[in-house]
């Protein structure tokens, strides 16, 4: 019971001073954030900011060598099972096998959570359902088109029950409306299912008033908190000339690290 | 045996639908595994191209090949044949061993390119041990290899090639599954080693030719060692030549032991290195470039 | 390099049990083979070599006259016969005890012969001297004398004993002889080479095999006739290499195994079709055939590789090889 416990008070994901270089080229300097349950967390930055490679920590493609990483308050490191177990991920590529049917793909993902078969189906039948897709299960997803599969993706996520869900730019290259789609569908996760949601993207425009906002330059987080935050540090009322100011205040020398102190939610 | 706490997180009211997976239980693992099988069978059958190409190319081999060379292999009865051999019975383990080779390393091409269209992180981001997932993954390459393996014998039957007995069948299974097993742990490890297997060309020229022709599959090693001493040291190390010899001597109810145990050994050592590689702690994939130097 | 035990022949208390229960499942393993034995003439080394049917192996090796070729059995099975060439005689030994019984005279150069259906009297061929010369194998007398072509070689006797046909290498002939009169009645020009003559058990097809020739020719024992010539080609084989020598006809006559010499294959024909059905690969310049006494298993030597081959008759598979002396020459199987 204190595990349950403890899982409800921990937040859905808590990373703290991680540091992770390739080579001589640091990806991420130091980096720390939080996403609680049942909010939803923008993880702002331009390409090549970092947040491929802190999704890759998280999920463990490979392991954070300094700093610590918790998924509902189980360490990756420690706890790997747990934390991936309590972990639904949508990646940035297409994760999809196209020769097979969307039910397919979502059985094999139920099987590699160890969800048996009739269980799986039943899962995976649910999920679709609230993704509006159950129609097309039978259909390869070759078939469908690039919203559609990213809503596959994130029903497949869904599959496992997490508590945490991460998306990796889930709207590139998709158009206005099955962004608009994509979006309103996890907000309705979070508000349905109190999971919380790290969302990493560098379009400003997805991102709402009650949001939280986590901004990644050059692997340092440059401001945690809200969107408010964001225009207060940026000088400007629309979040994307603030964002971009607040990215061009890096590159001016010594004032990244003393900012950040201040800005912490 | 679980892995984590089996009760579900009460995050908030949500819908009996979404309740977390119970388990990383014993049954789980099976199901796992299953899994993993299921959609390899599943993407094989799919790919007819590549169940095709998997069947004639040996077959090409076959007929044509040793119809051409049938004359000039020495005559000699070795083990375990018990009489002279046409030479296209002689190559026959030899072709299922390539049939092998190339499945396993076209499994190892496939992590690759897993890697890259992000297939692999899926199965990566399973809440069981990456051992698990890479021995599972293994075993769905071999079940793959057996049904191209089987297809093979089948149409070999017919152009009478064919063991002994009909038993003979059966006492290659395990044979089968152990070279299907080291040829796919050679291909995982590779995978994990070298990121520049996209090219098949290359694999064929570094991997599968100097393999397949440095081996007892096509002549046997003492007409090779009249040959050439060197390329008969060579070949007698060779592991898949051990392959070869150990699926040889199986369909004729025999076990050839030096090749059950280099088979095994280089089979083992070559999983251990994949695990090793593909260990998110201990492993090369942090270290080498990073995800934006995957794509 | 087989893992076979070594052969051993069942103790009494064996051969009582298996008499009893177990015969059955002796039986089934074994095959009715089991206590067959092959002798096998070996042409270089001046020897025959003892087989035992049931395990394979070589369980003596007799010292005979100089190079021996032709051999065969009593129709009991108790005697063979080898001709000694180099000796000009033919040797009888005993099937049993392995040991010399008698010798008999044969002419110069015997090289192949062949017995009456009823055990007596022997034919030989006397390569050397264009004769077939008829010998008493109780009394050990030559009966009579018969002027053939050149090179005599290949003996068949029809199976009612009346007609016996002997092969000339260098004429290229048949010639069909009377047995009671021991004159030849016709003479057939086959292709180059004849080696082998053999009748078919219903007597309606005699076939000879022309070595340089590379044929078979069937001839219809009444009319004379060739009614097929009979031609084969194997791919990867040069046809310099199909050379056919020795011929057997199974005894319900419906396949015949003809031996290809250095084409290193035994084929397979249907004696109705004459179509070939099948080769089988067995060892080097296989010449002469033999079938066990049940016909379950044909027998090849094969004299370059210096061994037998044994096929399996019912499924047409070649199921092994068995090393004997230098240049197994003939080969005969007894009960």
């Amino acid at each position: 019971m204190s595990e349950i416990a403890a899982e409800t008070r921990a937040p859905a994901l808590r990373v703290s001073g991680v540091t992770h270089a390739f080579g001589a080229k640091k990806a991420l300097d130091d980096v720390s954030l939080t996403a609680p349950s049942g909010a939803f967390t923008a993880l702002l930055g331009l390409n090549g900011a970092g947040k491929t490679t802190l999704f890759s920590l998280i999920t463990r493609l490979y392991e954070n060598r300094s700093g610590a990483i918790a998924v509902l308050g189980h360490d990756v490191r420690q706890q790997p099972s747990r934390a991936l177990s309590r972990l639904g991920v949508v990646f940035q590529s297409r994760t999809l096998d196209l020769e097979l049917s969307v039910l397919q793909n979502l059985l094999y993902h139920a099987a590699l959570h160890g969800i048996g078969r009739s269980e799986a189906r039943r899962r995976s039948l649910a999920v679709l359902e609230r993704v509006g897709l159950a129609a097309r299960a039978k259909e390869k997803v070759r078939a469908l088109s690039g919203g559609q599969m990213r809503r596959v993706e994130i029903a497949r996520a869904l599959l496992h029950g997490p508590g945490l869900l991460l998306l990796d730019e889930p709207t590139v290259g998709l158009d206005i409306g099955s962004r608009r789609a994509i979006l309103d569908e996890v907000r309705r996760l979070i508000d349905d299912d109190g999971i919380g949601v790290l969302w990493a993207t560098h379009l400003v425009d997805e991102i709402e008033a009650a949001d939280r906002v986590v901004v990644l330059h050059k692997g340092r987080v440059l401001l945690e908190g809200r969107i408010d935050d964001l225009r207060a540090r940026g000088g400007s009322e629309d979040v994307g000339t603030a964002f971009m100011a607040a990215v061009a205040e890096t590159e001016r020398p010594n004032t990244a690290a003393e900012r950040k102190t201040d800005t912490a939610a | 045996m679980s892995l984590v706490d089996r009760a579900p997180v009460a995050l908030s009211e949500r819908s009996p639908d979404f309740l977390p997976a119970r388990d990383v239980s014993f049954g789980g693992y099976l199901v796992c595994m299953g899994g993993i099988v299921w959609r390899e069978s599943l993407r094989f059958v799919h790919q007819r191209g590549r169940f095709l190409s998997a069947l004639v190319r040996p077959l090409v081999w076959l007929f044509i090949f040793a119809a051409g060379f049938r004359a000039t292999l020495g005559v000699s009865i070795i083990p375990p044949y018990e009489t002279y051999v046409l030479y296209e019975v002689y190559i026959a383990p030899g072709l299922i061993a390539m049939i092998q080779l190339f499945n396993g390393l076209q499994s190892s091409l496939s992590m690759v390119y897993d890697r890259e269209v992000g297939a692999m992180r899926i199965l990566l981001v399973s809440p069981y041990p990456r051992w698990f997932l890479l021995v599972s993954k293994l075993v769905a390459g071999v079940a793959v290899s057996l049904l191209q393996a089987y297809a093979f014998l089948a149409v070999a039957y017919f152009w009478d090639v064919q063991p002994d007995s009909l038993w003979g069948y059966l006492t290659v299974l395990p044979a089968l599954i152990l070279s299907g097993l080291m040829l796919g742990a050679m291909g995982l490890a590779m995978s994990s080693i070298f990121k520049q297997l996209e090219n098949f060309a290359s694999v064929m020229n570094f991997v599968i030719f100097p393999m397949f022709f440095a081996s007892s599959a096509l002549y046997p090693l003492w007409r090779i060692q009249q040959a050439n001493v060197l390329l008969w040291h060579i070949c007698s190390y060779n592991p898949f030549t051990h392959a070869v010899e150990l699926i040889r001597f199986a369909l004729y109810g025999q076990v050839e032991w030096t090749s059950l145990a280099v088979v095994s050994g280089f089979g083992a050592a070559c999983l251990l290195a994949a695990i090793y590689a593909y260990d998110p702690s201990a492993g090369l994939t942090g270290r080498r470039g990073g995800p934006d130097a995957a794509k | 390099m087989t893992t076979d035990a070594p052969p051993r022949r069942p103790s009494r208390t064996a051969r009582l049990l298996s008499a009893g229960a177990a015969a059955a499942a002796l039986l089934a393993f074994a095959g009715p083979a089991s206590a067959e034995k092959i002798f096998v003439s070996n042409e270089r080394d001046h020897t025959m070599s003892v087989i035992d049917g049931a395990t394979l192996k070589v369980v003596e090796t007799i010292k005979t006259g100089r190079r021996p070729r032709g051999i065969t059995a009593s129709p009991d099975g108790k005697l063979i016969y080898v001709c000694t060439s180099d000796d000009n005689r033919v040797e009888v030994y005993d099937s049993t005890t392995h040991k010399l019984v008698k010798t008999l005279p044969s002419g110069p150069d015997p090289e192949l012969f062949v017995l009456h259906p009823s055990g007596n009297p022997l034919y030989i061929a006397n390569e050397d001297d264009n004769m077939v010369t008829i010998v008493d194998v109780n009394t050990a007398q030559k009966l009579a004398e018969v002027p053939v072509g050149v090179e005599p070689e290949g003996m068949g006797i029809s199976p009612d004993g009346k007609i016996l046909v002997n092969t000339s290498e260098t004429t290229s002939m048949a010639h069909f002889i009377d047995t009671a009169t021991n004159q030849i009645v016709e003479n057939v020009v086959v292709d180059s080479r004849p080696r082998v003559a053999e009748f078919r058990a219903d007597n309606k097809q005699v076939w000879v095999s022309a070595e340089v020739g590379g044929t078979v020719s069937v001839i219809d024992p009444a009319t004379h006739q060739i009614l097929k010539k009979i031609t084969f080609e194997i791919p990867g084989v040069t046809a310099e290499a199909i050379q056919p020598v020795g011929v057997k006809i199974t005894k319900d006559g419906k396949t015949a195994f003809v031996a290809l010499g250095p084409a290193n294959r035994v084929a397979v024909v249907d004696t109705e079709t004459f179509a070939v059905k099948k080769y089988l690969l067995v060892g080097q310049r296989v010449w002469q055939l033999a079938f066990s006494p049940d016909e379950s298993r044909l027998y090849t030597t094969n004299g370059n590789s210096n061994d037998i081959s044994i096929v399996d008759v019912a499924s047409d598979k070649v199921t092994k090889s068995v090393t004997v002396g230098r240049s197994p020459w003939g080969a005969v199987a007894v009960p």
